[in-house]
């Protein structure tokens, strides 16, 4: 049932939400553009004010009459109050014995977003998706969705950038709001679409809107709809874009581009972050924060000793791609609600539409995607770590050691999966479970940066923070009854070293186990006792090489594809690989010109993580989370991307 | 260094040093108001001619803070000095990571300058031109900045003192611009703005007050000047006002000199 309601109770409308104890934000000038920042009264709206855009441009403009909604979206997004930039996440006791961490909630007052498009309230579905549609729910982001009050509008008239009827989100608002508004002369068309909608519109000194007032709004609507000028072919576009991954036009663009993070950070929908401790310089207090990051810097994909997308173009194909194409693997829809802020607010004015367009039109094969999973969920916040002490700590050699903790009540981590590990005020890392049972659970660690150095340099009785276990593990009981071939490069055993463990168990599911394992000195063997306990399993065979030997070493000496070339490798069995990127790289070539099916094939993936949940967007491996879909991989599944330059 | 940490008793011992430089940066240490009596408590000062009386310039030291470039051959002898005594160096300011705004002698002919100012240019003991730390010696950080932000210097060592990586992430001005919610001055004013290829850290100052960054503290990882500069010539900019807007408190920085020198004529 629509009201009508005359424009200049707007002020009445936001006295209400105020009175409720909401905060109250919505659009008003600042700085020659229309922000969205808080309202005290309706005299900060933008009446009579319009924005005028194009690629790269954004100019305030007077309107000839008074409209409080007659522009479009300006710099800012929602997000920005539903996702802060920058947001604490747990706060952290230190101490020597018992640190602690404790989720950090949000106690501000409830939001009433005053003015949401259409394209944006898509963008706001798509967002609690990502935060609230996983296996953990972002609780912070929660609290704030679930106090907050949806005021939408509804176009009328389309800016120059804008494709929301491409995109199919607009300019009609629909789904989850509690007001909708139609801006029509000097009144506003209103409906409700909740309980609280309802009871807000009942205190408002509306009346009803006859029919042809209803009509007038909805024939508005559809003048806009169809004076949208811009348009964006989307029929079949995650497949045409992912067969054009080599397209020439993606030099030219990163000829252009600045990597400079604008169009990502205005991007409704784009939800990348970091996570990082803070401390002060006096002991006491830290904490955990995560801040707005973005696919265009060099710390988003970088590892230990790798950069996955080293140069502007393989940053601006993630973007290009993650918006367009993989993001409907992840989420089950478009990451582009085709607002047009992208093309507003980058600097040089380059134009996603046209961008996509004419990648998308390239001779490459459709790749189709995976179709999008759905995760159980779990319990808890996954990002707040719990304490476990360490109860021994064993060198393994000059720079890894292995840690066994105890393990937390009822933990019960699969083959394969991993932990994230803390200690207060320096972050923490992803490690694998290279053990577990009995109460206890172990980690083989490789001091290579700052967390690793501190972890490694831990003593018996200390306290790590642990969250965990995360990911998907070995598929270990798909071998069984047949010959299972286990390649590791350096560090990469730790991974495997439990699966081995179970086979050693129960020799008579797992009667042909092979272990190919490639160090660079006899130095840097790990597990050296337990692997000459594992050679004399009847059933077990473990090889060992060394890219370089010493005088005391007798056994082979060249890189583990060598030892494959030797070794038995039956086209049945099932392979699982873990070690170096460019060490599988080559065992995987092997594994091919060997005749093993892809499908038989399991690799385990590193990448940059920070939440390890699947919502801070770091892990991404195409149309995968490296965190939540692996680390485990079947091969076939990530043939496409494996090894290209950008994944 | 944390007590939750391997024990390290004793408390850091720290130095601070100036080689050429307006000593504009180690000011902001000493303008660390709240933080600075914690710092003295947490780190041993063993030298810092600024602030204190206690001159120890021979260390050791586990870490010392070096600000200022290299224009003298003195100077030089005593970087290396300085480096043989520390264990961690860290510079600070544009004119140790980049050369500064002296580097700008750099371009032109360092020679001839001396000859004007002074009667016996000879007898200066200056080096060709005006280089930064890394040029000479290894760094271990370099804290940019002209001068280097509070912040930055204050979380360099509070996260020295855990052991944690600084959070110092070395992105673009423009995403600190975004997070603090400023409006574009490219995209709404039409104004030049070092934003896009400068290093982060100062938090969007110039920016969030209405004008385009300087670059001060200098190029970010992966700049793509070429295309800012193709821009700005698109804004309407001259060759030689590019050239200049790549040369400032860090001309002498690979990337920018670069760019400027490609718009030289
Ligand atoms: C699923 C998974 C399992 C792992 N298992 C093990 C293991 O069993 N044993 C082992 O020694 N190492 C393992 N690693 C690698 C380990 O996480 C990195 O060595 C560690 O993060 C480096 O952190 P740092 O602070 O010591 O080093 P720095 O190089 O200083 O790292 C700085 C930051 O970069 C990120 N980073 C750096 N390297 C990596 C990396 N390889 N993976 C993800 N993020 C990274 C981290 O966020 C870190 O905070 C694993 C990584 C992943 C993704
Ligand atoms: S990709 Fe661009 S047009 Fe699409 S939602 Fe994001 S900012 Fe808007
Ligand atoms: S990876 Fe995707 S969500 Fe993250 S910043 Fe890039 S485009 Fe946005
Ligand atoms: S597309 Fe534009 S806004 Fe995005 S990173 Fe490149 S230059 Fe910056
Ligand atoms: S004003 Fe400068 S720093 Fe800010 S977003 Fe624009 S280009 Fe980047
Ligand atoms: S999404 Fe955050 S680590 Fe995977």
């Amino acid at each position: 049932m629509a009201e009508r309601l005359n424009s200049e109770h707007l002020d009445d409308l936001i006295a209400l939400m105020r009175g409720d104890g909401y905060r109250v934000i919505g659009p008003t000038i600042r700085d020659e553009a229309i922000v969205y920042d808080e309202l005290r009264s309706a005299a900060d709206l933008p009446w009579g004010f319009t924005d005028q855009q194009g690629p790269g441009r954004y100019r305030l403009q007077r309107r000839p009459d008074r409209a409080a909604f007659g522009y479009v979206v300006g710099p800012h997004s929602w997000k920005r109050f539903l996702f802060p930039p920058r947001e604490q996440l747990v706060r952290i006791r230190r101490g020597s014995d018992s640190p602690q961490w404790t989720a950090a909630t949000d106690d501000g007052p409830g939001l009433a977003l005053l003015g949401v498009r259409a394209c944006e309230l898509a963008a706001i579905a798509i967002q609690d998706r990502v935060f609230m549609g996983g296996p953990f729910v972002d609780g912070r982001y929660r609290v704030r969705r679930e106090r907050c009050l949806i005021i939408a509008v509804n176009c009328t008239e389309a800016g120059e950038l804008c494709f929301c009827d491409s995109m199919d989100t607009g300019p009609e608002v629909q789904g989850d709001y509690d007001l909708r508004m139609t801006e029509l002369g000097t009144e506003l068309v209103l409906d409700a679409g909740s309980a609280r909608g309802r009871e807000l519109l009942e205190r408002l000194p509306s009346r009803p809107a006859e029919d042809s007032v209803a009509d007038r709004a909805q024939a508005a609507i559809e003048r806009c709809r169809r004076s949208m000028g811009r348009r964006l072919d989307t029929r079949d576009l995650p497949a045409r874009l992912m067969g054009n991954l080599d397209h020439p036009r993606y030099q030219d663009v990163a000829d252009r581009c600045l990597a400079c993070g604008n169009c990502t950070s205005v991007c409704p929908t784009c939800f990348c972050f970091t996570i990082s401790d803070t401390s002060g310089v006096t002991d006491g207090e830290a904490g955990r924060e995560r801040s707005w990051d973005s696919c265009f810097g060099a710390e988003h994909s970088t590892i230990h000793g790798a950069q996955f997308r080293p140069d502007v173009r393989s940053r601006y194909q993630q973007w290009l791609t993650h918006k367009l194409a993989t993001w409907t693997a992840q989420f089950g829809t478009s990451g582009c609600v085709g607002c047009g802020r992208c093309i507003a607010w980058c600097p040089v004015g380059i134009d996603l539409t046209v961008e996509a367009s004419t990648i998308a039109a390239g001779a490459g094969d459709p790749v189709p995607l995976p179709p999008v999973q759905s995760y159980a969920p779990r319990a808890g916040d996954g990002l707040v770590p719990v304490p476990a002490r360490v109860l021994e700590v064993h060198r393994e050699t000059h720079d890894v050691v292995n840690l066994v903790l105890q393990a937390p009540a009822g933990y019960a981590p699969e083959h394969g999966q991993f932990n994230m590990l803390s200690l207060p005020a320096i972050g923490d890392v992803p490690m694998s479970i290279s053990g577990s049972g009995d109460g206890v659970l172990e980690h083989t660690l490789r001091s290579v940066g700052n967390a690793t150095r501190a972890l490694a340099g831990l003593r018996e009785g200390a306290v790590v923070g642990l969250r965990g276990p995360f990911g998907k593990p070995w598929p270990l009981e798909q071998a069984v009854g047949r010959h299972l071939v286990l390649i590791a490069g350096g560090i990469g055993l730790a991974p495997l070293r439990s699966a081995v463990r179970e086979t050693v168990q129960r020799p008579k599911d797992f009667p042909n186990v092979r272990i190919l394992y490639g160090t660079r000195s006899p130095d840097d063997i790990i597990y050296d006792r337990e692997l000459l306990g594992w050679i004399q399993a009847s059933h077990l065979r473990a090889h060992v090489t060394v890219d370089r030997g010493d005088r005391s070493w007798s056994g082979n000496i060249g890189v583990v594809t060598k030892l494959m070339r030797r070794k038995h490798t039956p086209r049945s069995g099932l392979y699982f690989l873990c070690g170096p990127e460019i060490m599988m790289r080559y065992a995987l070539a092997e594994l091919d010109r060997l005749g093993i099916p892809a499908e038989h094939i399991y690799l385990s993936l590193e990448r940059n993580m920070k939440c390890a949940v699947g919502i801070c967007g770091r892990c991404q491996y195409g149309p995968h989370f490296v965190c939540k879909d692996g680390p485990v991989f079947r091969y076939d599944q990530i043939a496409s991307i494996f090894g290209k330059v950008g994944f | 260094m944390d007590s939750s940490n391997p024990v390290h008793a004793r408390r850091p011992r720290l130095g601070v040093f100036k080689l050429a430089s307006c000593d504009g940066c180690q000011l902001t240490l000493l303008d660390c108001e709240d933080e600075l009596l914690a710092v003295a408590q947490a780190v041993d000062i063993v030298h810092f001619p600024e602030a204190s009386s206690s001159l120890m310039p021979e260390g050791p030291f586990d870490v010392v803070l070096v600000e200022g470039s290299l224009s003298t051959s003195e100077q030089l002898e005593q970087l290396h000095r300085i480096r043989k005594n520390a264990r961690a160096l860290v510079t600070i300011g544009a004119c140790a990571t980049a050369g500064g705004i002296q580097a700008l002698r750099n371009f032109a002919d360092h020679a001839e300058f001396a000859r004007a100012v002074y009667a016996r240019p000879d007898m200066l003991p200056i080096l060709a031109k005006s280089t930064p730390v890394a040029e000479h010696v290894s760094v271990d950080f370099e804290l940019r900045g002209c001068p280097i932000d509070k912040r930055q210097l204050i979380e360099l060592i509070a996260a020295m003192l855990v052991g944690r990586a600084p959070v110092i992430p070395n992105e673009s001005v423009c995403m600190e611009c975004k997070r603090r919610g400023a409006v574009c001055v490219v995209v709404t004013k039409n104004q030049a703005c070092l934003g896009p290829v400068t290093h982060a850290g100062c938090g969007a100052i110039c920016p969030a007050f209405a004008r385009g960054c300087y670059g001060c503290f200098g190029p970010r990882e992966r700049p793509n000047t070429r295309a800012l500069a193709q821009h700005m010539r698109a804004q309407g900019l001259t060759g030689r006002e590019i050239a200049r807007s790549f040369r400032l408190f860090t001309a002498y920085a690979p990337e920018f000199r670069e760019e400027s020198e490609r718009h030289e004529s």
